[in-house]
């Protein structure tokens, strides 16, 4: 009866054991550690001039357009970061591990943020510094938040003085202080994780 | 059946068990990552356990204790013997965790702890996760780091068995795994790692507006574990921000760490806010525009800290103990080697 049952919990652990490996191989998703590549690389394409970006941008997620340079969050920098000329500023940080730089572009009233994949940089972030720039859709720094409302409807989310809307892989956030417009921000969500 | 056929059966069943189990102990060990020569930093937590553990000051923390303070200079000036148990973006339950399991094995005199990591409230990012908690040893305190720390991602059963994890990673396979397979290298000193570059800090953004200020409740639960399990055991909690530039660290954080130190009586320094104490030039104290100290800065800080320590805490000069000044020795060649391959590797380069 004893052996009985060291056979049965021997073979019971290498079944389990073996199971284990073959729900580890069987997974949908390649366990490798490293940043998530974007969903879709725009390419050198992404630098567009667009006249209705709402139209063009259904769907696909918010994009920032400044003086016909066309940014899509996640897609790759250099063409757009070329487009839109020297940068008023320029700063790089290191991840405290990974390879690759976050690369941060300032320029005239926003700041432009990149994230490094596969030897490329893609973009992350679109901040807004000041009221000198605005959203293709008219909303800027400054504003009201009946105006957001009226201008981008319903929000994805709401927390304390953040309005988000989530569109694709990418969210745009405005953050607000006093009932008027503190801050907007593109943001890739694929870069966020990082 | 006979009793001899049995035994011989019996004997069959535990030969294959224990061939399978080696095989798959053997496939874990090489495809684990052996952070020895890449991502150092992820062995860090690791290498404590080798240690004579009869420290007078812990660190605990994130990239902004391992790069920014040298155990040596704390020796050697102060005879403190100190040791930082901080991995990359180690989270405050990640700290505290590993907090706990450090009282398992000795009772400090004091603990530092930076409080960059007030900033996270939630699981971040499961590569800096597997290298904090991997390097641990099998205890209640990381089994409940790991359950604090987990993505949504993320399996607990992947921890415990890694090769669930590794598996997919025969094929980047590389020198180190079969270089390193059976033993690692010493990556730090006494948890510090050490930079010898220069990049001058220039154009470090100020920090985005955010919705909101205010540290996470998560956050203020860990730290307030991390104070109750001090004073539980006697142990002098020092608060510290070091003087990292980026990331920012934002006026309304700094208000809250410092009415926190107030109510509690505890030491806190924001070293950002003491720059003619430490000397730390910018120009030339970084190797990455601010975000962390190379040595030179290193080392000025840890003067500066010392001295407050020495002064504020009155920890002993253990200098004259032959046994700990005979280990330190041997640390301090160490450290001054791995110095002196830096400096060539810097001139190769430069050359």
């Amino acid at each position: 009866m004893k052996k009985t049952s060291l056979s049965k919990t021997l073979a019971l652990l290498l079944a389990v054991l073996a199971l284990l490996s073959l729900a580890a191989c069987g997974g949908s998703g390649e366990k490798v550690i490293q940043r998530e590549a974007p969903a879709e690389s725009a390419g050198p394409d992404a630098a567009l001039t667009s006249e209705n970006a709402r139209e063009e941008t259904a769907g696909a997620g918010f994009v920032f357009i400044h003086q016909g340079v066309r940014v899509d969050m996640d897609a790759e920098a250099s063409a757009i970061v070329a487009a839109l000329g020297e940068p008023s500023s320029y700063f790089e940080a290191a991840s405290c591990v990974f390879e690759g730089l976050d690369k941060m572009y300032t320029y005239g009233g926003f700041e432009l943020d990149t994230y490094p994949t596969d030897g490329k940089d893609y973009v992350s972030a679109v901040i807004f510094r000041d009221d000198s720039v605005a959203t293709p859709e008219g909303v800027m720094i400054g504003d009201s938040a009946e105006k957001l409302q009226q201008v981008y409807g319903d929000p994805s989310s709401t927390a304390e003085n953040l309005v988000s809307y989530q569109a694709g892989n990418m969210e745009l956030r405005f953050i607000l202080a006093d009932g008027v417009i503190a801050s907007i921000e593109y943001l890739s969500l694929a870069a966020e994780g990082d | 059946m006979t009793g001899e056929k049995r035994k011989s059966r019996r004997l069959r069943v535990l030969l294959s068990a224990a061939v399978v189990l080696l095989s798959l102990g053997f496939l874990q060990r090489l495809l684990s990552p052996k952070y020895s020569t890449e991502l150092i930093e992820g062995g860090l937590i690791r290498e404590y356990y080798g240690e004579e553990k009869d420290h007078d000051l812990i660190f605990i923390g994130d990239c902004e204790v391992y790069e920014n303070f040298s155990p040596k200079v704390l020796w050697e000036e102060y005879g403190i013997n100190s040791y930082i148990r901080g991995s990359a973006q180690q989270l405050i339950w990640q700290s505290y965790y590993l907090l706990e399991d450090t009282l398992r094995y000795e009772t400090p005199d004091a603990v530092v702890f930076n409080v960059l990591a007030m900033q996270y409230n939630e699981p971040q990012r499961e590569a800096y996760n597997r290298m904090t908690l991997e390097g641990m040893r099998w205890s209640g305190s990381k089994v409940r780091s790991i359950l604090a720390s987990m993505t949504e991602e993320e399996h607990f059963l992947d921890y415990v068995f890694p090769l669930l994890r590794y598996h997919s990673r025969w094929s980047q396979l590389k020198a180190e795994d079969a270089a390193y397979l059976l033993k690692t290298r010493p990556v730090s000193h006494n948890g510090y790692t050490m930079r010898l570059d220069v990049r001058p800090a220039e154009n470090v953004p100020e920090g985005r507006i955010l919705p909101d200020y205010r540290f996470g409740d998560r956050a203020w639960s860990y730290l307030e574990k991390i104070r109750l399990l001090c004073q539980e055991k006697g142990v002098e909690l020092v608060l510290v921000k070091a003087p990292s530039l980026y990331p920012y660290w934002y006026p309304q954080w700094e208000e809250q760490i410092e009415d926190y130190a107030r109510e509690n009586g505890l030491l806190y320094l924001n070293f950002l806010e003491m720059g003619e104490e430490t000397g730390i030039d910018y120009s030339r104290d970084t190797y990455d525009a601010g975000l962390h100290l190379n040595l030179y800065g290193a080392e000025k800080l840890s003067r500066c800290f010392g001295r407050i320590l020495q002064e504020q805490l009155g920890l002993e000069d253990r200098r004259g103990e032959a046994a700990l000044a005979a280990r330190w020795q041997e640390k301090c060649a160490a450290y001054e080697a791995d110095k002196q391959a830096w400096l060539a590797s810097l001139s190769e380069e430069n050359a």
